[in-house]
């Protein structure tokens, strides 16, 4: 499983790499003659493979139900999609510098000249204009001033369509990456992959990828989480889906202060036999927190799923270790009230992390579980009297961990604290499963 | 991640900056501005200086001594040779086989120029 994702991924990095392979193939001597000449070409270098990430990162956002699969689930898909942005604004802002740095060997008023030439030089100005556009767009995604708001964030990085297309518009121009007409040829079939992702996202994901659902109960889990249950509104179209997967949700109703028309992720906690979908939502935000006091028969869009946390044919007698910290808590719930629709046994021990016992979501539902179900163990933590999880506890209540898969969704901090107990206490990389739900 | 990345931002915008103070304080080279005092050539003027010993080319209207140049050119010299003592517009606009020279490129022959082409 593990290593299809690393193949997914280490093909898209592959990608990247064919215009760089052209460009390498179009190399010659005078190329290297002087500090100017390596100057330039490394200039020209970075432009290529900048726009190579930032084409493959575009193609990648298109959000296809079941494209995320190889790579371990859309959260492990983004996280690819990031580092491609990321690494397509380091080259391309090197690449005008080195550029602009290469021609001062011919004259100190150069490199100016170059940045800025006259305004008729469409040219360079659509890669200007490209790149102060990922700057903008890409600024929240890197919180360079502050945490971003998830709407806000969402409506700025829609400007990376007009920066992919004027990227692209100044490449066509200059048309000097590769040899002859290759780059023609190789940047209008990378053009079509991101441009073709985002019109599907458009498209598809907007229409067409869209099920109907409305809410038919809305129930108080604790006094920041509510559960609702979606009722498909025609029974022959309802949401194919495995447990511990997630969907967006968009409610319709115009009441709601906040979140209206937004799409917004949320785990599913139904077993998916049930035809009706059940979330748990943390008030965490203003739509989040709207959505607390939905009312029932408000209609609702689902598209999914996603996500690929658990093995999607995992045999129950596979034992595992799950921990979960708060709301995390959901895709175990699911998987936990699958078994228990299924009537299967598990091999399961779920340490459950909270801060004190008021806090412990569905604390009732899943003491009732584990005693349901065979061979499911569930242990809660409590960070007010214990503290943060230690190695010592993972072992204490989990003796036999080392023969265990370790399943972790919660806040960032305890996953990465069980994550690194785990690397400590000799758990290979490859055993330890995580769902991260802040996608920033 | 996010420190890398928010650094590299800056030292974007710092080396642009340091490009531009670099630039304003540096004395003003080339005959920019002064075309009207510049020397006039005919196209037989320019044609006496056609080979790699003395190569000067007209470029839209203009006269440049490339002859210092073509060493430092990315192509062998016989590909710029053929164009000196020339009207050489296309060889620049065209590179011989379609694209035109980058604004860099088009930069760069300031420091060439020697004169206007007489009408």
């Amino acid at each position: 499983m593990k290593v299809n994702a690393r193949l997914a991924r280490g093909l898209v990095w592959a990608l990247a790499l064919v215009p760089l392979m052209f460009f390498l193939a179009g190399l010659a001597a005078h190329d290297f003659r002087s500090v100017s000449s390596v100057l330039n070409m490394l200039g020209r270098l970075t432009g290529a493979l900048g726009l190579a990430l930032l084409l493959l990162a575009a193609a990648l956002s298109a959000r296809v139900p079941g494209f995320d699969q190889p790579f371990g689930g859309l959260t492990k898909l983004w996280h690819t999609h990031h580092l491609l942005g990321a690494g397509a604004l380091l080259l391309l802002m090197a690449h005008p510098l080195l550029l602009a740095l290469a021609s001062a060997a011919h004259g100190y008023q150069l490199p100016v000249k170059v940045l800025f030439p006259p305004l008729d030089d469409i040219a360079t100005w659509s890669g200007w204009l490209a790149l102060i556009l990922m700057m903008i767009f890409l600024a929240p995604s890197f919180s360079f001033f502050g945490q971003p708001n998830y709407e806000r964030w969402k409506r700025i990085h829609a400007l990376a369509g007009p920066a992919v297309i004027l990227a692209l518009v100044h490449t066509f121009l200059f048309s000097r990456t590769m040899p002859a007409n290759l780059d023609i040829l190789i940047w209008s079939l990378f053009a079509l992959l991101g441009v073709g992702a985002v019109a599907w996202r458009l498209v598809f994901s907007r229409r067409a990828g869209r099920l109907n659902y409305s809410i038919s109960a809305v129930e108080a889990v604790a006094n920041n989480v509510v559960e609702l249950t979606l009722e498909p509104k025609r029974p022959d179209k309802h949401l194919q889906y495995q447990a511990g997967n997630f969907v967006y949700m968009t409610p319709l109703d115009k009441q709601l202060s906040a979140g209206c028309g937004e799409e917004h992720p949320y785990t599913l906690c139904s077993s998916p036999t049930e035809t009706k979908l059940r979330i748990a939502i943390k008030d965490l935000g203003d739509a989040s927190r709207a959505i607390q006091s939905v009312r029932p028969g408000t209609e609702v869009q689902v598209e999914g799923p996603y996500g690929r946390f658990f093995p999607v044919n995992g045999k129950p007698e596979q034992p595992e270790l799950w921990v979960a910290g708060g709301i995390g808590i959901t895709p175990f719930l699911a998987r936990l009230r699958h078994f228990k629709a299924l009537g299967q046994a598990a091999n399961v021990h779920l340490i459950y992390a909270v801060q004190d016992e008021a806090r412990a979501l569905y604390a009732d539902e899943l003491r009732d579980l584990a005693q349901a179900i065979t061979g499911a163990k569930l242990t809660f933590h409590y960070f007010y009297r214990e503290g943060p999880i230690s190695a010592d506890f993972l072992l204490e209540t989990c003796p036999d961990l080392s023969q265990r898969e370790t399943y972790i969704c919660g806040p960032l901090p305890l996953n990465k604290l069980v994550q690194d107990h785990l690397r400590g206490l000799g758990r290979p990389r490859y055993s330890i499963h995580t769902e991260e739900f802040e996608l920033l | 991640m996010k420190k890398f990345m928010f650094a590299a931002f800056i030292a974007f915008w710092s080396s642009v900056a340091t490009l531009l103070a670099v630039q304003a304080m540096s004395p003003e080279t080339g005959l920019d501005g002064a075309d009207g005092e510049l020397p006039e050539f005919t196209l037989a003027d320019v044609a006496k200086h056609n080979t790699l010993a003395s190569c000067w080319m007209a470029i839209e209207g203009k006269v440049y001594d490339f002859t210092d140049y073509i060493p430092k050119h990315p192509t062998p010299p016989f590909v710029m040779e053929q164009w000196c003592g020339r009207e050489a517009t296309e060889g620049m606009r065209t590179k011989g086989y379609g694209p035109d020279h980058t604004p860099a490129a088009w930069a760069m022959m300031e420091p060439y120029l020697i004169g206007v082409l007489a009408d």
